[in-house]
């Protein structure tokens, strides 16, 4: 019994430093948002902010604050994030729900073709989608739209959603469905009002996926959004590196005000998002 | 309501037969679609450029002229390309060994609970989801030559004397790079892994027990071999995933300073939008796909032999 107490308490001590080690670059990232810029720049750097300010924060969103007008307001570009990343959402799921559902309950020729270009389909790098989407975007009027980004990024998050969704689907006996198909229901209604809820966990894990992808996506936005106005955070922050190299605080304040949706997400529904990985890339 | 009594409270018919031939077709015709012309058409469309002679003017007037193989005879022969193919294997090869060993690392350890175990797991999780262009910020920072915390704790460990320039400096910034990325893969490796090693039986361990086997040999001779299909698949996706960064990097140093930094995608995407040698970029873009369906064969072998076991 006293082996097993030791081993515990050793995989405790083990636990609590890697997680302190990890942590590390998200606490200073936070920790430095708070301080006022003279306590960035000194040495030893104070590890919790003596004097914290947040005005660091209402720069980052282009709140008034007795500093030097910034030429970047964070508030456009979250509400443009906002934008790209729910439209991004609604659309994948639109796509990948009967999708899943087709390739979960019928065998149909071209079945095992289509779910071999989902798995190659996660693979290809974003810069090689970027010209020709770019030409193609030019040429039906999309460039310099939310629009365009939005087709690109549910692109991106698509394939995996349908393969999450797949998976759950399987896991719902269709001899229910077929069950309520007897009581009258058409396979639509059925699919609408009986199997969508029972899969909850599923479309919850699939929609934050796809929600965060969009929400951080850099190359399509980097390519296809010229016009400041409709740009969201992740070139913000790129803008502001760019500009304002030497506001940390700041652009700390940004970093995290772009993180904590993922982070709060991630901790909220970790078990969907941990179900929904696994089964998607291992099975 | 649970399935069960759903089922239950249902009464069982026959078996529906789907005669009808073309219904799903019909699920997953917009899905297709879809993916035909956001996806097929550009991948089609690359290739086809790549053996044309493309740039700003072909844009404008869509006259483009066949060239063959010139485009990757021009690009293979450029030191620039083996310079970031190079970079790009050192970049994908570091990063997947650290990420897989920690990640192998803290699976393990989290394995069995203990204290706070679920907590710290979870908060060791936690990055999994912030965006690369945050993760690249913050290591701009923390890699900041003056004020950065890095060389801060180097130098009061007393493990550098002088703070160093990691990203202003060619010999170091590809590690600093590599460094962002191994802690941004780190929470996807915990995850793949820990699922693998929680679908291991428990009763081969038992009977290990009973045969007086430790915890190494244990490791060594059951966990690792039976976790086989799991850690090739988890290579395979890290060897995909890390081969086509481009965010991280882009951000961090842009490639440079010099060419230090520069790997396949930023090359590819530096030939297009800086140099609008869209045809040449293609060729770049065509190669590294190739190399990364190398990868995919053997990560598609790797998750078919996972589901024969």
């Amino acid at each position: 019994m006293k082996s097993v107490q030791v081993e515990s308490y050793l995989r405790f001590a083990l636990g609590l430093i890697a997680t302190a080690i990890y942590l590390i670059p998200l606490f200073w990232m936070v920790s430095t948002s708070l301080k006022p810029q003279t306590e960035i720049f000194q040495t030893p750097p104070s590890l919790i902010p003596t004097h914290p300010q947040i005005d660091s924060y209402r720069s980052a969103l282009g709140l008034p604050t007795n500093r030097p007008e910034l030429y970047i307001t964070g508030a456009l570009y979250f509400k443009n994030s906002l934008i790209i990343a729910s439209f991004t959402t609604i659309l994948t799921l639109l796509l990948a729900i009967p999708a899943a559902y087709g390739l979960s309950r019928f065998d149909f020729r071209g079945k095992t073709g289509y779910m071999l270009f989902l798995l190659v389909a996660q693979m290809l790098p974003s810069v090689l989608l970027v010209i020709p989407l770019f030409v193609l975007f030019k040429n039906l009027g999309l460039y310099n739209t939310h629009a365009g980004v939005i087709l690109a990024d549910t692109a991106l998050a698509l394939p995996l959603a349908i393969i999450i969704l797949r998976t759950s689907f399987i896991q719902i006996p269709s001899v229910l469905e077929e069950a309520a198909w007897i009581d009258g229901g058409t396979r639509l209604q059925v699919l609408w009002y009986i199997i969508l809820p029972l899969i909850r966990s599923g479309l919850v894990a699939v929609g934050a996926f796809s929600f965060l992808a969009a929400w951080g996506e850099f190359v399509f936005a980097l390519s296809f959004l010229g016009k400041p106005e409709l740009q969201p955070i992740s070139i913000g922050i790129f803008q502001f590196i760019g500009m304002y190299k030497t506001q940390w605080d700041t652009m700390m304040a940004f970093s995290t005000l772009v993180a904590i949706p993922a982070v709060v997400a991630f901790l909220f529904l970790q078990r969907q998002f941990i179900g929904g990985m696994t089964s998607g890339s291992v099975k | 309501m649970t399935i069960q009594s759903v089922m239950n409270n249902l009464s069982k018919g026959r078996t529906f037969l789907f005669s009808d031939k073309l219904t799903p077709y019909f699920y997953i015709l917009p899905s297709v679609l879809f993916l035909g012309v956001i996806l097929g058409f550009p991948i089609l469309f690359s290739v086809i450029i790549s053996f044309q002679k493309y740039d700003l003017a072909t844009l404008v007037s869509k006259q483009a002229q066949f060239i063959g193989l010139q485009n990757y005879f021009a690009v293979l022969n450029q030191p620039a390309f083996s310079i970031a193919l190079s970079h790009s294997l050192k970049f994908t090869f570091f990063s997947i060994f650290f990420q897989f060993t920690i990640g192998l690392g803290l699976a393990l350890l989290f394995s069995k609970a203990f204290p706070m175990s679920n907590i710290m797991r979870g908060l060791l999780l936690s990055g999994w989801q912030i965006p690369s262009v945050v993760t690249g910020t913050l290591f701009l920072f923390l890699f900041n030559l003056d004020y950065g915390l890095i060389n801060f704790l180097l130098t009061s460990l007393h493990i550098i004397t002088e703070p160093i320039g990691w990203i202003v400096q060619a010999d170091t910034a590809l590690s600093a790079v590599i460094i962002a990325n191994i802690w941004l893969g780190i929470p996807f490796n915990v995850i793949m892994l820990s699922a693998g090693i929680t679908g291991l039986p428990e009763d081969v361990y038992e009977a290990a027990t009973m045969d007086g086997a430790n915890g190494w040999q244990k490791l060594i001779y059951i966990t690792i071999p039976l976790l086989k299909p799991t850690i090739l698949a988890v290579l395979m996706l890290g060897f995909i995933y890390t081969l086509r960064v481009f965010d991280v990097i882009w951000i961090i140093t842009k490639g440079g300073p010099g060419s230090a930094t520069e790997v396949l995608p930023t090359f590819a995407y530096r030939l297009s939008f800086i140099h609008f040698n869209f045809g040449q970029s293609a060729a770049v873009a065509v190669i590294t796909l190739l190399i990364l369906f190398s990868g995919a064969v053997l990560y598609l072998r790797a998750i078919t032999s996972e589901e024969v076991l």
